[in-house]
């Protein structure tokens, strides 16, 4: 018997296990990017402070490297997997289909990573321990290693929205799926925004400097890296925009909230507004403050950009081949993938899914909505939430309809047959559409389940004689 | 769950390269990263040992081993990606299976770590002298160490429960009623975790050996205090040897019936045979431990030891899968990748070898030199060196990338 290689479905009645992903993804950017940054800005400030024989910028890097140990290479580095284990229980398929595709360029990153740490700690515990040449020389190091991790990962996260190049599909290969215009066009935008994100936390620990002349002088650094960096990663940001394909664009349409793009302007006016703030008056800027712009960065820039992220590439969840119900939407012939979808039509998912109980393989209006249930796991859950909290809960897409044939025919006449933007083709069976519909009725009226059971019971009785 | 499952749930994509690569860099990874652990889990033992006592040599060691677990934590992490990422390339089926029935405890994996790591910065903080300075709030200390061990049992449970897909869909459905909350534990075996646990004793015993002989040469450190040291560390040794043989007996002695006499194998025996010798060893060497060779070498033993530990469970998690279940790793399916695995390996041996020789030198050197340590010229070309080929391996990204792109 031909199988269907799903795994079990991991349900989190709360915010739903995509939420769960997309916090820990969050926190991992602000922690990750700022790292990033601010291994480039110690390069930098090691440089001058040779050159120019500044030893209160190594005191500086020595504060800031300290609190860069807690605040990215602990959070940082443990989100960082954290993702990965995040992505595995909420879409085991698709951080599957990442893994292996760029297995080795993730390997390659660990030996960057391995460097970047080892490099951090010597960064600032070697401050007056070796001379400062050595010192600068190490920085150096330091934050060319901690790039080149940037550089890596964002090919992936490229290739996860669109594979670099077309030509992937037919003829695979890494570096076609690795490389194209939004690769380049994401790494610049990130690159421009990694530096607002250090300059907004390099802020905490510059403002609780004491001396006022070097914390004046280090914010004004700061706020100019801020200014030129929001207004670079603004207009790259545009760029990004227009690498996107048209599919991207209809959903940013019709999908993202209206407020989207003037709430954006307003939290990158707001940044900006703040920057400008910190250089004409450094004086006033408290950790305290510093603090509370780093919070509002990852709740209104961040939290909405890793959203909309999530959304552009829907139905998909990696590579535009694997569905976010994970069930492998079309052939990749470059790789010898087949997609399953002429599997499901011809047997359904009850007759293929791998992790199903044998008493919910066939429907019968005793188990329809247990059925229902667990078709809707498999199919629904890892986008639409099946409580009334988190993630697009599914019983709000019906309008609450519980009449079983109305959501039947929705089901086999919008979803089964791929015909709703934004949506994966789910080719449920006949029987299969029946029992999720009773379980979609189920979760607006308790009754629909009881009622379906009583009226179909005699018929399926009858049907037996 | 038979073989045919198995085979369904692997990834369609399949791997880059031959699978036996990444079997072997996994287990090599994985040993790196457990050794890492249990420098981390001995230092925090010694750390609270310390912290609760008065005794000076005991205060003396607990502020040296709080910057030891400090960045054993970092190498630990980050030495733990990689086989993270292995694991999921070749055992994707059991790995993701067993991650998923466990889902809640994966997600409070990250937490637990997050918190423990940030309680040990806690005490950090409020000790930075703690050789002369009285303990503030060593519970922090503790309750990180406890945090640090869930975490490991989390793992532990969630490796072990790769090894039982016949009971996969009785965790996930039990009596036909789908339980999809994740949040229980399903199988674990104690004998194993309390064995990994155990041998964390015998590591840092041999770490203690080599900090000890690291110290020797400086002039601000007592004689008395590298004597004391010296027999601690011997004393660790031999206890911590016992103790893991012991919860290895234990382990293997609880194997399924059908592995029953896996602990009889040649790689269990070889592994039993290095930790006896590792545990004894400071005893048969006696005063020769003042000899570079045998002050470091005695760590190098331990690591040792846990390489051929990690190649037994390896060989154990073979023979379970491919004998049990009639999965075989080594058949998935290969769309060789020629460039990406170059790269890797050029990176890893080229760039990641010579970058950390680099680092490694100037910090081992700094920490013997009085005073600010300028490096030779030589060295100094290794840093130069780093410098070049990082910036070269930038070049190329960008130079291919945009190739790629264009053409």
């Amino acid at each position: 018997m031909e199988m269907l290689g799903l795994y079990p479905t991991w349900l989190e009645p709360m915010v739903g296990s995509g939420w769960v992903v997309a916090i820990i993804s969050t926190i991992h950017v602000l922690a990750s990017h700022t790292s990033v940054g601010a291994a480039m800005v110690f390069a930098y400030l090691a440089v001058v402070a040779y050159r120019q024989d500044k030893p209160e910028l190594l005191d500086y890097i020595k504060k800031y490297g300290m609190f860069l140990l807690v605040f990215s290479y602990v959070i940082g580095s443990i989100t960082g997997p954290g993702i990965w284990f995040s992505t595995t229980v909420a879409s085991p398929r698709g951080i599957s289909a990442l893994i292996h595709s760029f297995v080795w360029k993730w390997a390659t990153e660990w030996v960057f990573f391995v460097i970047e740490v080892v490099g951090v700690y010597l960064v600032v515990y070697l401050v007056g321990k070796v001379d400062q040449k050595t010192h600068m020389r190490i920085a150096v190091i330091f934050g060319l290693a901690s790039y080149t991790t940037m550089l890596i990962i964002i090919g992936i996260l490229s290739f996860m929205m669109w594979p670099g190049k077309e030509v992937w599909f037919t003829e695979g290969g890494y570096l076609n799926g690795f490389y194209g215009a939004n690769t380049f066009a994401q790494l610049a935008m990130r690159t421009a925004f990694m530096f607002t994100m250090t300059a907004v936390v390099g802020g905490i620990v510059a403002s609780g400097i004491k001396e006022l002349a070097f914390k004046k002088a280090m914010l004004r650094r700061l706020a100019v890296l801020g200014i030129v960096s929001t207004l670079a990663g603004s207009l790259l940001f545009q760029w990004y925009l227009h690498t996107l394909p048209e599919q991207a664009h209809i959903v940013l349409e019709n999908r993202l909230p209206d407020y989207f793009q003037p709430a954006l302007m307003m939290v990158l006016s707001g940044i900006l507004a703040y920057f400008l703030f910190t250089l004409v008056m450094p004086r006033l800027i408290v950790p305290a403050i510093a603090g509370v712009m780093t919070v509002a960065i990852l709740v209104f820039g961040l939290w909405p950009e890793e959203v909309a992220r999530e959304s552009i590439r829907k139905p998909f969840v990696a590579g535009q081949y694997v569905y976010s119900n994970q069930v492998i939407a079309r052939d990749v012939p470059g790789l010898g993938i087949k997609s399953e979808i002429p599997l499901l039509e011809e047997k359904g998912f009850l007759q293929s899914h791998v992790f199903l109980p044998e008493n919910l393989r066939t429907v019968t209006p005793d188990n329809a909505r247990a059925v229902g249930h667990a078709l809707a796991m498999t199919a629904c859950s890892n986008c639409h939430s099946l409580t009334d909290t988190g993630i697009r809960p599914l019983a709000k897409y019906f309008g609450g309809n519980t009449d079983v044939g109305d959501i039947k025919d929705y089901l086999l006449g919008a979803l089964a047959t791929g015909n709703t933007l934004y949506m994966p083709k789910i080719p449920l069976t006949d029987s299969e559409a029946e029992a999720l519909a009773v379980y979609i009725g189920a979760l607006k009226d308790d009754t629909v389940a009881e009622n379906y059971a009583a009226t179909r019971k005699p018929l399926a009785q009858a049907g037996e004689k | 769950m038979n073989a045919e499952m198995l085979y369904a749930l692997r990834d369609v994509a399949g791997v880059p390269s031959h699978p036996v690569t990444f079997l072997i860099l996994g287990v090599l990874t994985f040993a790196l990263h457990i050794l890492a652990v249990q420098v981390m889990l001995g230092a925090s033992g010694l750390v609270i040992w310390g912290a609760l006592s008065k005794a000076a040599y005991q205060r003396q060691l607990a502020q040296a081993m709080l910057g030891v677990a400090k960045i054993a934590v970092s190498v630990a992490v980050v030495l733990g990606v990689a086989p993270l990422l292995f694991v999921q390339v070749i055992y994707d089926p059991f790995w993701y299976t067993s991650n998923v029935l466990s889902a809640w405890w994966v997600i409070g994996f990250i937490v637990i770590l997050t918190v423990a790591y940030l309680l040990m910065y806690f005490f950090y903080a409020k000790n930075h002298h703690l050789g002369t300075q009285k303990t503030i709030c060593p519970g922090s200390m503790i309750l990180s160490l406890a945090l640090m061990l869930v975490v490991g049992f989390i793992m532990h449970v969630l490796t072990y429960q790769m090894l039982s897909p016949d009971q996969w869909m009785q965790w996930y459905a039990p009596n036909g009623e789908i339980d999809a909350s994740g949040r229980k534990l399903h199988d674990y075996n104690l004998w194993r975790f309390g064995f990994f646990i155990s041998l964390s004793v015998l590591v840092i015993s041999g770490w203690l050996f080599a900090y000890r002989h690291y110290i020797s040469h400086r002039t601000d450190v007592d004689n008395g205090y590298l004597q004391w040291l010296k027999g601690l560390a011997t004393v660790l040794s031999l206890a911590g040897g016992i103790v893991a043989l012991a919860f290895g007996i234990g382990w293997m002695a609880t194997l399924p019936d059908s592995q029953a006499g896996f602990g009889f194998s040649p790689w269990v025996g070889l592994a039993a045979v290095l930790i006896s010798l590792t545990a004894v060893m400071p005893k048969l060497i006696g005063s020769r431990v003042n000899a570079p060779l045998f002050g470091y070498g005695l760590f190098g033993l331990a690591a040792i030891t846990v390489i051929v530990v990690a190649i037994a469970r390896e060989v154990l998690r073979w023979n379970i899968l491919f004998g049990d279940f009639g999965y075989n790793a080594l058949d998935y399916p290969v769309n060789m990748d020629w460039y990406s695995t170059l790269l890797f390996f050029g990176t890893f041996v080229i760039i990641g070898g010579l970058v950390l020789s680099y680092f490694l030198t100037v910090a081992w050197q700094a920490g013997q030199t009085e005073g600010v340590y300028t490096p030779s010229p030589a060295v100094t070309r290794l840093g130069n060196l780093s410098i070049l080929l990082i910036t070269l391996w930038i070049i190329h990204f960008f130079v291919l990338g945009l190739w790629v792109w264009l053409r």
